[in-house]
């Protein structure tokens, strides 16, 4: 499950990146096989973009050992300032970096208040910053044009549009890669290993003479930046964004992608948000089955995208997620 | 100025129910550490029982009311003992993501019932409205106040004179230490999501009045964090303090901001406690090791 913290860094990273690759490679071809290859890569460009929209909250959840409980709002914050500058006629290309750092400063604004206190603190503040940004969304109707929501064009560098499904999986994928190799730096890096300190035991690395406040923040700022790239590629691929899709709704999703790719692992976040794409289309099929009255209620999609949450917490509910050393188990009797 | 009093009174009303939400989340927090996002959902559930088992069934109203808190108040025990145990001593992220996952089943749930999806209910009672001189007050609103600081009494008696509440509080303080002194832990944690969720719901039955009883009144339960959080995480009357003060600041907000500040207020406000006063506006110092 978790690849022992003995070996090489270099080795361990090697397995994974064959084991992705090959995985990669047999779902793909499962996927263009079974559903047709427009479908297949239209499905593919958003799996790589939750991806690393995921990868946002691997760091902050899975390295520094926090919550964050309102990581749509970063994506919010990077889809709709691609939206805004591509229609004030920016290169789409020069925008993508200002939709990071746009993610980035949220992720620096919903982390300060708690930036002392952790923890659950943490997930307080950035719900009720991502509350915040959903309401701000809504009313600042000049920019962002409210709930009506807004158009946003094909991704275009340099006369080039990348209009295709193709085109748009490739950009994605390469975009995911490159995220990913800067997440693994990063991770291998100084700052990194403070994270993980700071996640494991705090009194510990304060001893080392890592600033706890300080390593916590970085994740913050970091997951923020990552999810913000996300949603200025998901403005275009999406073509349509509103603040509803943005809600807390989204936001569990991203935990539930952390959660199930398994945090502590960087590559977790891709196949989290394999499953997360997976999931609804698995719903259509499960609702497809039942008889008669049993598929139209309203309700039935929520109830089973609630029953898949349950199941997958329960069925596997170690080895997942944040640090489970940092937090002693509570006596029971 | 009356419409400023009137303003304040359906303030501190909404605020009750905050306040009442934050108490159910607070209480589970300090009993078993673990987070609950479905006391929103609780509530609706609590809600829509009643008005079930009333116009369905045909009970009395007060009848029906009581058999809702007792029913979500077992499912709240039954869903302990079946699933939120699991994430005893695990992450938050666990109870969070679990907790949120059982509350889309219960709004997946009401939806699937056709009658219940469609629209707004009411149950019928406190609909009128008084008047005392040129003041006009909502009935349903001095229900929400009358029977908050009738709870909060009772619950105050309760963990101070019995041995019950006694017990959950030591298991609250220190669960090792309760369990040595032949406390039994376990069931003090089921007990403890069971008056949880009864709490909610009883927050259910009061909201119905004054906003009706449909599909997506839990997300009131949002506005429960805050007050949670300003009241410091593990205080029960710091709770129920800062949901009332909650409200009032919504409502004068309301009154006094543009359009659309109302709803964001209570979340600037937690951001700002957040940043100014670390340890909750009625928290004591220290408490963050034990949180």
């Amino acid at each position: 499950m978790n690849p022992g913290a003995d070996e090489p860094a270099a080795v361990r990273h090697g397995v994974t990146c064959t084991r992705i690759a090959v995985a990669g490679l047999l779902t793909a071809a499962l996927a263009v096989a079974l559903l047709g290859v427009d479908y297949a890569f239209g499905k593919a460009t958003l799996v790589a973009t939750y991806a690393i929209a995921g990868l946002g909250v691997v760091v902050v959840v899975g390295q520094a050992g926090q919550i964050a409980l309102g990581q749509a709002a970063m994506v919010a914050l990077g889809a709709y300032t691609q939206a805004v500058l591509v229609g004030y006629g920016l290169s789409a290309l020069l925008a993508l970096p200002l939709a990071t750092a746009a993610g980035a400063l949220g992720g620096t604004l919903a982390s300060l208040p708690a930036r002392r206190l952790g923890g659950l603190y943490f997930g307080m503040s950035t719900l009720a910053f991502a509350l915040i940004v959903e309401e701000g969304l809504v009313r600042w109707e000049s920019v962002t044009h409210g709930a009506a929501g807004m158009a946003v064009g094909a991704f275009t560098v340099a006369g080039w549009r990348a209009d295709s499904s193709l085109a748009q999986a490739l950009f994605s994928a390469t975009l995911l890669g490159l995220a990913l190799f800067a997440c693994t730096r990063l991770c291998a890096s100084r700052h990194g290993r403070a994270w993980r300190a700071v996640r494991d035991d705090e009194a510990a690395a304060a001893a080392c003479g890592i600033d706890p406040d300080a390593a916590r923040m970085q994740a913050f700022v970091v997951g923020g930046a990552l999810s913000g790239l996300a949603g200025g590629l998901y403005a275009h691929w999406i073509g349509f964004i509103s603040p509803e899709q943005f809600g807390l709704a989204f936001s569990f999703e991203l935990l539930m992608l952390a959660f199930i790719g398994g945090a502590r692992r960087l590559a977790g976040a891709l196949w989290g948000a394999l499953v997360i794409v997976a999931i609804p289309q698995v719903i259509a099929l499960l609702r497809d089955a039942l008889p008669g009255d049993w598929a139209r209620a309203a309700g039935l999609e929520l109830l089973l995208f609630g029953a898949v949450i349950v199941a997958v917490v329960l069925l596997r509910p170690a080895g997942l997620a944040s640090g489970e050393e940092a937090h002693a188990r509570r006596p029971q009797a | 100025m009356l419409a400023f009093v009137q303003v304040l009174t359906s303030g501190i009303a909404i605020g009750c129910v905050y306040g009442l939400v934050a108490l159910s989340f607070v209480l589970v927090y300090k009993a078993t550490a673990t987070v609950s996002f479905m006391q929103g959902d609780l509530l609706m559930l609590g809600a829509f029982a009643a008005l079930g088992l009333h116009s369905w069934a045909g009970w009395p109203l007060a009848v029906a009311a009581v058999g809702a808190v007792v029913v979500v108040a077992l499912l709240g025990a039954a869903l302990e003992r079946v699933a939120l145990r699991r994430a005893l001593g695990r992450p938050h992220l666990v109870a969070v993501l679990l907790t949120f996952g059982l509350g889309m089943m219960m709004r997946g749930g009401v939806a699937s019932v056709p009658a219940a999806a469609q629209d707004m209910h009411r149950l019928p009672f406190a609909a009128d409205t008084v008047a005392l001189g040129p003041l006009v007050l909502a009935v349903s609103h001095l229900w929400v106040v009358a029977a908050t600081l009738l709870l909060s009494a009772l619950l105050a008696a309760f963990f101070r004179y019995t041995r019950t509440g006694l017990a959950l509080r030591a298991c609250s303080e220190d669960a090792r230490s309760a369990a040595l002194m032949g406390v039994p832990v376990a069931h003090m944690h089921t007990l403890a999501w069971s008056l949880g969720a009864a709490l909610a719901a009883m927050a259910g039955l009061l909201l119905a009045p004054v906003t009706f009883v449909h599909l997506n009144m839990g997300f009131i339960a949002l506005k429960a964090f805050p007050a949670a959080v300003l009241g410091g995480l593990t205080s029960l009357p710091g709770a129920l303090v800062a949901g009332i003060f909650l409200g009032v600041a919504e409502a004068l907000a309301g009154l006094a901001l543009p359009e659309g500040a109302k709803d964001v207020v209570p979340y600037l406000l937690l951001m700002l406690a957040l940043l100014l006063f670390p340890h909750g506006l009625g928290g004591g110092r220290g408490t963050r090791g034990r949180a």
